[in-house]
């Protein structure tokens, strides 16, 4: 025995000998060769197969100096390297087991040293996988199974005889018991009697006069009284004695009387159709009656109540499946509907068209829709509308949808927002619908001609409109008409880019939405709106990431209020699919991109409410759509931050003037709707949020269109709709990318503005969180526009970049993120502003504005890159913060806006870089409102967002997005967890969960602590963190905060 | 070496016989064939003489004279089954752990006839183990030295007359190889011999 070392020394000889070898494999050994490894033992599948079957069974293997090693085999490698388990070195003596120190933990020996290796005893079969041949299943089998012999029959004499054919000729049936009895005799020598004693198998009674013999006769003859009196008795001798032959008994036909008799008579059948015909036959009528009776009974029942049930069943099914987003705009849009209605009718489709939804639904939505349809009073929609309506409803109804909104709309603006989000549900509703009609079909044409020109109309007319109202009025008008037409363009722009119409339209209709949206939003307490728009954008993020990615959702929705709407937004999800015509429509053009800028303009919209979605909307419809409407909404722009408080808007301005003016007009009109449908509008909101989020996630580009549709959803809540407009808007502008900067420059003037913004924040609740928002939306806008002029690409980037940021995170969670975002970025803003003027900024409001502000953040660092990033932050962290986090969430979520923004940009693509700064300064305009509202918000506020916040955090902002840019992907991931980290870190802080719960108190905490640790942790290094969605949101949050510190 | 053609140098299924650098004479069923790496893998007749197994022999070709083709395959090779891998890295496990198993005890200092008895109730009680140079039998019994049938002591019940069984017919076998080395009938005793060869 050689001692271990020995053993060490020899092998290692051995593979020095061995590497020292000229070998041809040996050229292979490098990864680089792993071709040329295969191409060796690998490649030769009957040396793997042997020598893998030998796999673990004890071996001596012979080396060149004859040394013999007994080890298990373990493996072999690609050059035939063998490799031997417990190996040692074999004595000499036989019987002699080794030694634990003589056995070798394993050993390589090189197939060059290698002469011989001896597998004894193997048994080649042990591995073979035998579970499914015929042999091995058959061998499991108990018993002999083997085929049987056949055998030859053998008919015998009788065959022969002929006695066989008798069968068929004898009548007879049976035995005669005369032949039986001589038979038994002849054969047995039986003879047997009629004799009922049965003498021959028993003995007789011996009776006799006992008292005992005669009690017990009478007890017998009782008994047998007793059973033969039973009915049971008589029912089986009834039976035995039955002498009906079974077929009368049992499948026989019972015909009336005058049928018997008329059987009777004429003994023969007669067809039913027949028998009308015979004259004279009183039974006759019956009988026709009788089948007559039969067929029209069930003939004319069934056919009618069938078909018509089916055909409508048939059509929401249609509508349900044709149409995902409709399902979420539905649900938005469903209570948009009733007053949008007509124009939702197509978005209604749609609705219906989620999948779960659409059956159940229907029934239920008849009666929504009806109230729907009378509202807006288009008929022709009504089938549509219907199901819009019910899609609506079931949006609304839809667990995820509903519940995501209702608790967000009740948190943000239940007062006004119910008409507000009625006319953004509407607006999302026709933007859904849009899908349906294209499904629909024959309108799809025209109807996205007359979409486009009605969405604009739209527009106006929600300008004109001036309230919430008004603006749903016309959205609903519009979309009824336009709404058809949208879904058909939204459709058709899905297949193909060109449906330029329908993005204007969706624009125009995201426009309209993001007015009400504000509106809402202004009136409330934006933040709840956005809140609430949030919220349920988030849900539908979630849902959209549940579908898409399970996990962020989770993450994001830690708080059960996220879970539950992401398990409703689950459902809603299905219902998305028609959303992912809105994404299509968005990929499908420029117009696209600009919808997904749209999208993460919305979200920013959303976060900071209609306003900063109003700008870019506005820049982007007023590009794609046309320069001037972009003129007059700048103008309206300015007025708005005359009017405003919009401090945040001026920052915004430009963007923000169309928002603003949406956002004004919404505002005095909209906001008293507001507050009283706020609650209403939130809920829309919410689930056309939803719907949207998960559209992005259906797919990249459709996630983008989906964003869109998140938008619209967005929209479908009246702020958020107004800001998903706004936003569709910028995605416009983002086309056109001259045009955009120019916006974006306006829209970061606008933040400067901020400065005012302190003195806003009053105001601002109404108008200014609108301009907040608008301020909020321009970065988005801006990032949007970047992402939009991408266009396709753009978003599908924005959507891996999203991705990425969030891993997990499905586009579609993304998307709602960045719906969310936005919901949140106006709430925050809305919130942050709020919170300084004490009256807007309620404690809860300002929660929520806080856990929008994070929210916010996120969506705009998902809007900036991936858009569906940032949705399914702002969706998982949306639903949460929008209500709690938005104070945190606010501060952050203006860095993340401005992240968002920066990181949008990059990703989209160098050309944005004009756009992207542009959006960035928007960006930095919004975040300065934001950091202003932070400051506001936090401690620090006041030093904040006084000075530094217009100008510095411009500045500040700049530099930070140019990081962004830089990073984009990775700065918007680094900034989502950033911020989600610091808002968690705030929400730790303050002791309240990170969850979007936070409270008021807790969001300004955050938001201090957001920015003293954003500057630590940026874009850079947060970028790891990014793996929990929460953490995300926090770093986002706290990255955002951080920039805004810094650039204070 | 002759340079081997570009295809298969063996052809799956013919019969070989060689002689090794260090003199052993193989001789086997062409299973498989690496040119490259100059492989070669035999299906040998069974050392145990058992029908369902066979002895595998991988040979480098690099170190082998004479090589000669008795029988060219006529057929070709039957289909590859597909292995159960899991089953194949657990006996590989199982096999190592039993070795090591049994040389902890050789290293203890067991003698030669318990390691063999200790083969030999393995065979059939897998639950068994060496503690110190006592072998435990599914923990119930104890075997120690010298590891005869008197020696067998644990809780009286089937187990330990079971065990006792084996030991009893291990050394019943153990005479008999003696007296007829090497025959096959007692398979026992082959597996011994096998086991301890």
């Amino acid at each position: 025995m050689y001692p271990f070392d020995y053993k060490l020394s020899l092998i290692k000889l051995i593979n020095s000998s061995v590497s020292s070898l000229p070998r041809g494999r040996n050229n292979a050994k490098g990864p680089s060769t792993a071709v040329s490894i295969i191409s060796f033992i690998y490649a030769n599948m009957r040396m793997v197969h042997v020598l893998t079957s030998v796999v673990g069974t004890k071996c001596d293997l012979k080396v060149k100096n004859g040394l013999i090693y007994e080890g298990v085999f373990k493996t072999y490698g690609p050059e035939c390297d063998i490799v031997l388990d417990a190996a040692h070195r074999k004595s000499v003596e036989p019987n002699v087991g080794p030694r634990r120190e003589d056995i070798v933990e394993s050993i390589i020996f090189k197939s060059s040293d290698v002469v011989v290796v001896h597998f004894k005893d193997v048994d080649l079969n042990y591995a073979k996988k035998d579970n499914f041949t015929d042999s091995a299943v058959s061998a499991r089998l108990n018993g002999e199974h083997k085929e049987k012999d056949l055998e030859p029959w053998d008919g015998g004499e009788q065959h022969i005889s002929g006695s066989m054919e008798s069968l068929d000729t004898d009548l007879s049936n049976g035995w005669d018991p005369d032949e039986m009895f001589k038979y038994n005799e002849e054969t047995y020598g039986v003879k047997s009697t009629y004799d009922s004693s049965l003498s021959s198998y028993t003995v007789p009674l011996e009776r006799d006069d006992s008292e005992e013999f005669l009690k017990r006769e009478a007890r017998a003859s009782q008994l047998a009284e007793e059973i033969e009196a039973s009915a049971t008795y008589k029912a089986r001798v009834a039976l035995e004695n039955d002498d009906r032959s079974e077929e009368e008994k049992y499948t026989a036909v019972v015909r009336g009387e005058r049928e018997l008799h008329s059987l009777n008579r004429e003994n023969k059948y007669i067809p039913p159709s027949q028998r009308n015909r015979e004259p004279g036959m009183s039974w006759g009528a019956g009988r026709q009656n009788s089948p007559r009776l039969v067929q029209c009974s069930p003939g004319p029942p069934a056919p009618r109540s069938g078909p018509h049930d089916y055909n409508a069943m048939d059509q929401r099914v249609v509508n349900g499946g044709a149409h995902p987003w409709p399902s979420r705009c539905p649900s938005p849009s469903s209570r948009p509907p009733s007053r949008y209605q007509s124009g939702p009718t197509n978005s209604l489709p749609p609705r219906a068209a989620t999948p779960t939804r659409p059956p159940s639904r229907p029934p239920s939505r008849p009666s929504r829709p009806l109230s729907l349809p009378s509202a807006h009073g288009s008929t022709g929609p009504l089938s549509t509308m219907p199901k819009r309506l019910s899609s609506e409803g079931p949006p609304r109804m839809s667990p995820k949808s509903q519940r995501t909104p209702r608790p967000h709309r009740v948190a943000s603006c239940r007062g006004g927002g119910p008409p507000p989000p009625d006319y953004m549900s509407q607006g999302a509703s026709v933007e859904v619908s849009a899908p349906p009609p294209t499904r629909n079909s024959s309108s799809g044409g025209t109807w996205s001609s007359v979409v486009s020109g009605a969405h604009r109309p739209r527009s106006p007319r929600q300008n004109s409109i001036g309230g919430g109202a008004p603006s749903p009025s016309c959205l609903s008008s519009p979309q009824a008409g336009t709404v058809p037409v949208d879904s058909a363009t939204a459709s058709t722009t899905a297949t193909s880019p060109t449906a330029a119409n329908p993005a204007t339209n969706l624009e125009a209709s995201p426009i309209e939405e993001a007015k009400e949206s504000r509106v809402l939003e202004m009136r409330q307490n934006s933040p709840n709106a956005n809140k609430e728009n949030v919220k349920p954008i988030e849900a539908s993020a979630s849902i959209a990431r549940s579908i898409g990615k399970g996990v962020m959702a989770p993450d994001h929705r830690k708080q059960i209020d996220n879970l539950k709407k992401f398990s409703v937004e689950f459902r809603l999800q299905s219902c998305s699919n028609p959303d992912p015509v809105f994404e299509p429509m968005v990929n499908k053009t420029p117009r696209d991109l600009v919808e997904k800028p749209k999208d993460q303009s919305t979200i920013s919209e959303e976060t900071s409410t209609a306003v900063s979605i109003t700008p870019t909307g506005s820049k982007s419809a007023t590009p794609s759509l046309s320069p001037s409407s972009a003129v007059p909404e700048q103008k309206r722009g300015p007025d708005v931050t005359s009017q405003g408080f919009q401090t945040t808007s001026s920052l915004a301005n430009a963007a923000a003037k169309d928002k603003d003016e949406k956002e004004e007009k919404n505002d005095p009109v909209a906001e008293s709707v507001r507050k009283s449908t706020l609650n209403p509008n939130a809920k829309e909101f919410n689930p056309r949020v939803f719907c949207s989020p998960p559209k992005p996630a259906t797919t990249p580009t459709q996630t983008r269109p989906q964003g869109q549709p998140s938008p619209s959803i967005v929209v479908q809540q009246p702020p958020a709709v107004y800001g998903q407009t706004m936003f569709q808007m910028y995605p416009l502008t983002p086309v056109s990318p001259g045009v955009q900067v120019p916006h974006m420059t306006m829209s970061q003037t606008k933040p400067y503005r901020p400065g005012k913004v302190p003195n806003m924040p009053q105001q601002r609740p109404d108008q200014h969180h609108p301009p907040g928002a608008s301020t909020m939306m321009h970065p988005a806008t801006a990032a949007g526009p970047p992402i939009v002029a991408p266009s396709p690409a753009y978003s599908t980037q924005y959507f891996t970049c999203s991705p990425q940021q969030f891993a997990s995170q499905p586009l579609v969670q993304q998307m709602p993120h960045y719906q969310s975002q936005h919901v949140f970025s106006p709430m925050i803003q809305g919130s942050a502003r709020m919170i300084t003027p004490p009256g807007h900024a309620q404690p809860s409001l300002v929660s929520s504005s806080t856990t929008q502000y994070g929210e916010q953040t996120h969506t705009m660092y998902v809007s900036p890159t991936p858009i569906p990033q940032q949705f399914p932050h702002p969706s998982s962290t949306l639903h949460p913060h929008p209500q709690h986090p938005q104070p945190s969430a606010t501060p952050t979520g203006q860095p993340q806006q401005g992240t968002q923004h920066g990181g949008s940009h990059p990703a989209p693509s160098p050309v944005q870089h004009p756009q992207h700064q542009a959006a960035a300064q928007a960006i930095h305009l919004g975040n300065p409102p934001q950091q202003q509202m932070y400051s506001a918000l936090a401690p620090t506020p006041p030093s904040m967002t006084p000075g530094p916040n217009p100008q510095s955090p411009q500045a500040s902002f700049p530099s930070a997005q140019q990081a962004v840019y830089i990073h984009p992907q990775q700065m918007q991931h680094g900034y989502n967890p950033n911020h989600m980290a610091h808002v968690q870190q705030a929400h730790m802080q303050s002791g309240m969960v990170p969850p979007h719960h936070g409270t008021p108190s807790h969001p300004p905490t955050m938001m201090l602590m957001a920015t003293q640790a954003p500057a630590g942790p940026q874009p850079g290094t947060l970028n790891p963190i990014p793996v929990s969605s929460a953490t995300h949101y926090s770093y986002t949050l706290t990255p955002v905060q951080g920039h805004h510190q810094q650039q204070l | 070496m002759a340079a081997p053609g570009p295809g298969e140098y063996f052809s799956v299924g013919s019969h070989v016989s060689c002689i090794t650098c260090l003199g052993q004479r193989l001789q086997g069923e062409v299973v498989a064939f690496d040119y490259p790496s100059k492989m070669l893998t035999l299906k040998c007749a069974p050392s145990s003489g058992k029908l369902n197994l066979s002895d595998v022999v991988l040979v480098n070709l690099a170190y082998v004279s004479d090589v000669d083709v008795i029988s060219d395959r006529a057929e070709t090779p039957p289909p590859l089954a597909s292995l159960n891998f899991n089953k194949l890295v657990n006996r590989a496990r199982a096999e190592k752990e039993d070795k090591l198993s049994q040389a902890y005890a050789v290293s203890a200092g067991v003698s030669v006839e318990g390691q063999q008895l200790f083969q030999t109730i393995h065979k059939t009680i897998k639950e068994c183990r060496w503690q110190e140079k006592n072998i435990i039998v599914m923990d119930d019994v104890v075997i120690s030295p010298p590891y005869q049938v008197d020696n067998c002591k644990g809780k009286e019940g089937s187990a330990l007359s079971h065990v006792r069984k084996i030991v009893e017919k291990h050394f019943r076998d153990l005479e008999s190889q003696k007296s007829v080395q090497h025959s096959q009938q007692a398979q026992q005793t082959q597996k011994d011999s096998a086991l301890s060869s």
